[in-house]
């Protein structure tokens, strides 16, 4: 064989030999160590983009793409405003979803990371891979009853933002009668979006997740809402009658793999529009030094018409995770209630 | 691939785009009247670092000279610290100029939809991308307005 060519093959071997001899760390107890603090943040969403279709995968320059779109806009938003501005219009700003048409805050308080997330060397168009479309199934016919409900009710939510007590002409409760009847992340008792899971999702910020590991339990502290999920490993679930915010998880390892099984939750899991009967399977595998892929498999019978799984990975970090004490500064919660308050007591005074 | 407002002081971006529930803490729409926009420009004289918002206490001028405080609501400051930002950096005495609307229980409140130096320039933004404080040497770094 000619010398070139050997000392080629010498070198692609001595190029590949970092991720052969790469072996997964172990704990005493001969398992994957998984322990360690992970930025779960990514570019990729949940579902899929529709101009992407049934394709699961980016071309580099669509990646390239995404996260120069991603750039422009903070470089934009971090532009000097006008130091004549005079304040927004009356009426609102139009902005929509949670932004209530009052918009939000600076984008420089957002961190959702930078870049759309890789696996196997190539990267994602979402978190979703069943359905192939990318997307949700769709949801049943009550769930979308319920959904249509809930929209109708929590108007503020989701951008209609008139600053009136339009509630008081309706039947039956309002929005804002009861502090049980606001979302779980107003109320501090779940981080928003999922960020706790299961399974799992990224979120606009504070991404961090920490893993502490022994041999009967696997912890995760998820940054917000300074949530722990106490997994014991090797144990049967709660008895039905006892349900969680997070759902009762157990594990178990398969070969290499980490496998959490989520029952007994409460009426409203985290996972948004999921219900009690939410059933959540996570896997987690350490394929890489600073890598765990994290895989989930969602199935709500009540919600959607079948069961629906993704896949993201959990990237280790440096950087601290830090507290996340909620409640105790949580003033915007009895200003919503106040608010509330006010509005309906102009809106009798209105009427008489 | 899509088109942003001009002027939005929160991300529009791909999340938000694909029809994922968008969520924050908790709704603006919930908090604030947009019948009652605001302009509050004067000195900080207390910043409330904690979650799930940081509060940002600003005395402003009346028209008839006398002041009262404001309390601004900001984002979470935990992704502030992992960029480096401490207490430190934002200091009783500044003088910033924010844009918003005020709460609906009609408090000296109000969200800080835009929060800048009375230049214009956004607080806690340095070099644009990293977020790390201004040292003059990333070409891409805002210019500051002609004065």
């Amino acid at each position: 064989m000619p010398g070139p060519i050997l000392l080629a093959l010498a070198l692609m071997a001595g190029q590949d030999a970092p991720s052969k001899t790469w072996t997964v760390p172990r704990t005493p107890d001969g398992h994957p160590d998984l322990s360690g603090t992970y930025d779960t943040a990514t570019l990729t969403p949940l579902e899929r983009p529709a101009q992407f279709g049934d394709k699961l995968f980016l071309t580099a320059e669509e990646a390239a793409a995404i996260e120069k779109e991603e750039l422009n806009l903070s470089e934009d938003l971090a532009r000097p405003s006008d130091p004549e501005r005079e304040a927004p219009p009356v009426g609102g700003d139009g902005s929509p979803g949670p932004y209530g048409n009052v918009g939000g805050y600076n984008f420089f308080w957002i961190d959702r990371g930078t870049e759309v997330f890789e696996l196997d060397g190539r990267r994602r168009t979402s978190i979703i891979v069943d359905p192939q479309n990318g997307q949700l199934p769709p949801l049943t016919l009550e769930a979308s009853k319920r959904a249509a409900v809930r929209r109708a009710l929590y108007k503020e939510n989701a951008g209609e933002n008139t600053g009136e007590a339009w509630w008081v002409e309706i039947e039956g409760p309002g929005p804002y009668d009861d502090p049980e009847q606001r979302p779980l992340g107003e109320r501090c008792l779940l981080g928003f979006g999922s960020t706790s899971g299961p399974p799992s999702l990224p979120v606009l910020y504070n991404n961090l997740k920490r893993i502490v590991q022994t041999r009967d339990y696997v912890v995760i502290l998820v940054e917000m809402v300074h949530d722990a999920r106490i997994i014991p490993l090797h144990r049967e679930h709660a008895p039905k009658e006892i349900q969680k915010w997070m759902g009762d998880s157990v594990g178990h390892w398969e070969g290499d793999t980490l496998v959490v099984d989520t029952t007994n939750f409460g009426k409203t899991p985290a996972l948004y529009s999921a219900s009690e009967n939410l059933h959540v399977v996570e896997r987690f595998t350490r394929i890489a030094e600073d890598t765990i892929l994290y895989q989930f498999t969602v199935e709500d019978p009540t919600v959607w018409t079948k069961p629906w799984s993704g896949e993201y990975p959990w990237v280790s970090t440096d950087a601290p995770l830090y507290e996340y004490a909620c409640h105790e500064a949580n003033y915007s919660f009895g200003g919503i209630l106040r608010g509330a308050r006010l509005l309906e007591a102009e809106a009798a005074e209105r009427r008489k | 691939m899509r088109s942003y407002p001009a002027v939005v002081p929160i991300a529009f971006g791909l999340f938000l785009a694909v029809g994922v529930p968008a969520s924050a803490h908790h709704a603006f729409g919930a908090e604030f009247d947009p019948n009652r926009p605001v302009l509050l420009k004067g000195a900080i004289t207390k910043v409330e670092w904690v979650n799930p918002h940081a509060w940002i206490h600003v005395a402003v001028e009346k028209d008839d000279g006398t002041k009262e405080v404001w309390m601004v609501e900001a984002g979470t400051p935990n992704t502030l610290l992992r960029r480096g930002f401490t207490k430190d950096s934002l200091l009783p005495g500044t003088v910033i100029t924010v844009d918003g609307y005020q709460s609906k229980d009609r408090s000296n409140r109000a969200n800080g939809r835009d929060m800048t130096f009375p230049d214009g320039t956004k607080l806690f933004m340095g070099s644009s991308g990293t977020g790390a404080p201004k040292d003059g040497k990333d070409p891409t770094e805002p210019k500051k307005p002609k004065q």
